[in-house]
């Protein structure tokens, strides 16, 4: 319950969402304010007259779905931080929902951080797309985050605890990050075999000395999969990289 | 003795406005403020207010404390600051006395505004004067004004908004919040400030207390317990919380030590906080000349103290004589905000205790 704990309930959260047939249309702003409280700059600000009247300053927020353009202008002038934008025409698989976020380091576009609910439990990983930050918003940036669409709704924080491992290097001949491998296996690539092919980890110098264990312990973490029981990819000759001058030249002309 | 017409006792949002409107009507107007810059608790919120735009909404509390002053420098003719300077006591000649910097002064001023704001309330459990246990407001004093991290792991004791706030503050600061908890069985603060802070994974634990804090030099760990419908313990229900700071916000008490000693009525009005002084609808006092503003009038937010302010200045003025054409107009737009903030569900607390004061 809302007032004993903090979150939203259910029946609350499906009160203030908008149907589904707006939310394939674009952006729109989802107000998660449930209290009557003195408070009326989401009104003050919208451009669109898209938050109707407040007869009264302790009104809750009532807002026109369809003349809402999910510009944001409310999310970075709620006082509670309580409005969200959410955008499932970002791809055919993700939606984008764009929290404010007052901290510091604030991330950077294109890794990979841990989205979380409204209880602060991880529910996805989620790529960073795009971090505002102007003037006119007064120190609360707004980060847009990319999550599978069945998660737009449920999104509403996130952990950059492993900002610095997302950058780490897996494999280091081939340049894949942890924060991309991540990705991949987010993406239902599932087996070593799959990683090497989409992304080359494992096809440099090296071949794989550096990088096999490691994503095998990323996919036992993310997958559950124990690393005993993975296939392994296929070992072929040579097992260094050699001068191609190296076979021409062999010893028997062979 | 220096004079002056009205001596307005804090620096704070309440005794602030009330000084802008008071010498923008041309009273000469002295501002006495215990530290060393004007702002009070302005000075230390980072976060966005509430209510509307008469009131700074959206606006950081920091940055209201800019605004306020600017203002202020408009009017600089007709006012005197003193900062680093406390206010001993009122006299029945109506004498303040005044020390400032290690000395001792007197002030004779025609009309007073208390501003004095609030302290805050503490706790009775075994070992609560360990070090490391703080109310809120040192921690956010220690945190946004000097810059300094409390410790590594707090337990906050109280979900009112102050408790909200602080926990969102020490969590911005990279401090770890490990839990909130708070003897009622509900969320006192808004519930907007409680899911933020519970979707950064704060837990909010309602109907629990403080049982024991141990530590040996200081805080380590802290024994909480839950209660029932009843407020009472539930034996069994214990569970240890490893934190090296224990931040206490369970409430203000209006700071009304000078109106005590000059003699105003005072009542004690549990949703105002403790003991309040009676007061007119324009914020006067049951002294005459003598006006009050702000927390010290009853706990309230940062937003109704700066009407409040405007109002006890703006009449504070004109019972010398300084009058302005719009007085009337004003006066009722500053009665209309204070009804607006207070008319919401969250305002019936604060309405039912102002009706037991309030002539």
């Amino acid at each position: 319950m809302l007032e004993r704990t903090g979150i939203p309930t259910k029946a609350e959260i499906e009160s203030i969402t908008p149907s589904d047939e707006r939310r394939r249309k674009g952006p729109v702003a989802v107000i998660e304010c449930f209290q009557k409280i003195p408070c009326n700059p989401c009104y003050t600000s919208c451009k669109f007259g898209a938050i109707r009247e407040f007869k009264d300053i302790n009104e809750r927020p009532v807002l026109d779905f369809d003349k809402c353009t999910g510009c944001g202008i409310c999310v970075v002038n709620c006082p509670g931080l309580a409005i969200f934008i959410i955008d499932e025409t970002y791809s055919d698989t993700e939606a984008l929902v764009k929290i404010p976020y007052e901290f510091v380091p604030l991330p950077y576009e294109g890794i990979f951080v841990t989205a979380l609910n409204r209880e602060g439990k991880p529910i996805c990983r989620a790529k960073v797309v795009k971090v505002q930050n102007a003037k006119f918003q007064d120190k609360t940036p707004v980060v847009s985050l990319a999550v599978p669409k069945e998660y737009s709704m449920e999104v509403r924080f996130f952990n950059i605890d492993d900002y610095f491992s997302d950058s780490t290097y897996i494999c280091r001949c081939e340049e894949l990050t942890l924060g991309e491998l991540r990705e991949l296996i987010r993406m239902g690539y599932r087996t070593l075999d799959e990683i090497k092919r989409i992304s080359r980890a494992g096809m440099g110098p090296c071949q794989g000395r550096t990088c096999r264990q490691l994503i095998m312990q990323e996919l036992a973490k993310a997958t559950g999969q124990k690393m005993e029981e993975m296939p392994m990819t296929t070992f072929r000759p040579p097992v260094k990289a050699i001068k191609l001058g190296a076979l021409t030249g062999g010893v028997d002309n062979e | 003795m220096k004079t002056v017409e009205i001596a307005v006792i804090g620096g704070g949002p309440a005794g602030l406005s009330a000084a802008i409107n008071a010498a923008s009507l041309g009273a000469k107007v002295a501002i006495i403020e215990r530290d060393d810059q004007l702002g009070g608790q302005l000075r230390k919120q980072t976060h966005m207010f509430f209510g509307s735009k008469e009131q700074y909404a959206s606006t950081r509390g920091i940055d209201i404390a800019v605004i306020l002053q600017e203002e202020l420098k408009k009017y600089r003719n007709n006012v005197e600051i003193y900062t680093d300077a406390t206010v001993l006591g009122i006299y029945e000649d109506g004498v303040l006395t005044i020390e400032q910097g290690g000395k001792y002064m007197k002030l004779k001023p025609e009309r007073i505004i208390v501003a004095t704001g609030a302290s805050e309330k503490f706790l009775a459990f075994p070992n609560n004067d360990l070090p490391g246990i703080y109310g809120a407001g040192a921690v956010q004093t220690l945190m946004n004004i000097y810059g300094v991290k409390p410790g590594n792991n707090v337990l906050m004791v109280g979900a009112g908004n102050i408790g909200l706030i602080v926990s969102y503050q020490l969590m911005q600061a990279g401090v770890n919040v490990k839990a909130i908890i708070d003897a009622a069985p509900k969320i006192g603060g808004y519930l907007v400030h409680a899911s933020k802070v519970r979707r950064m994974g704060i837990p909010i634990l309602t109907s629990h207390s403080v049982k024991y804090a141990h530590g040996k030099d200081s805080l380590e760990k802290v024994t909480i317990w839950q209660l029932d419908d009843q407020w009472k313990p539930i034996v069994g229900t214990e569970q240890d919380i490893e934190a090296d700071v224990m931040c206490i916000s369970v409430g203000l008490s209006p700071l009304a030590e000078l109106l005590w000693q000059i003699g105003c009525k005072m009542v004690f009005v549990p949703e105002l906080g403790g003991h309040v002084p009676l007061r007119n609808e324009n914020m006067e006092t049951s002294i005459k000349g003598i006006y009050i503003a702000g927390d010290v009038a009853g706990i309230e937010e940062a937003s109704s103290a700066m009407v409040e302010g405007r109002l006890a200045g703006l009449c504070a003025a004109k019972s010398l004589g300084y009058d302005t054409e719009n007085f009337e107009k004003l006066r009722h737009e500053y009665l209309a905000q204070l009804n607006s903030l207070r008319s919401g569900p969250v305002g019936e607390k604060i309405i039912k205790g102002l009706s037991k004061v309030t002539a």
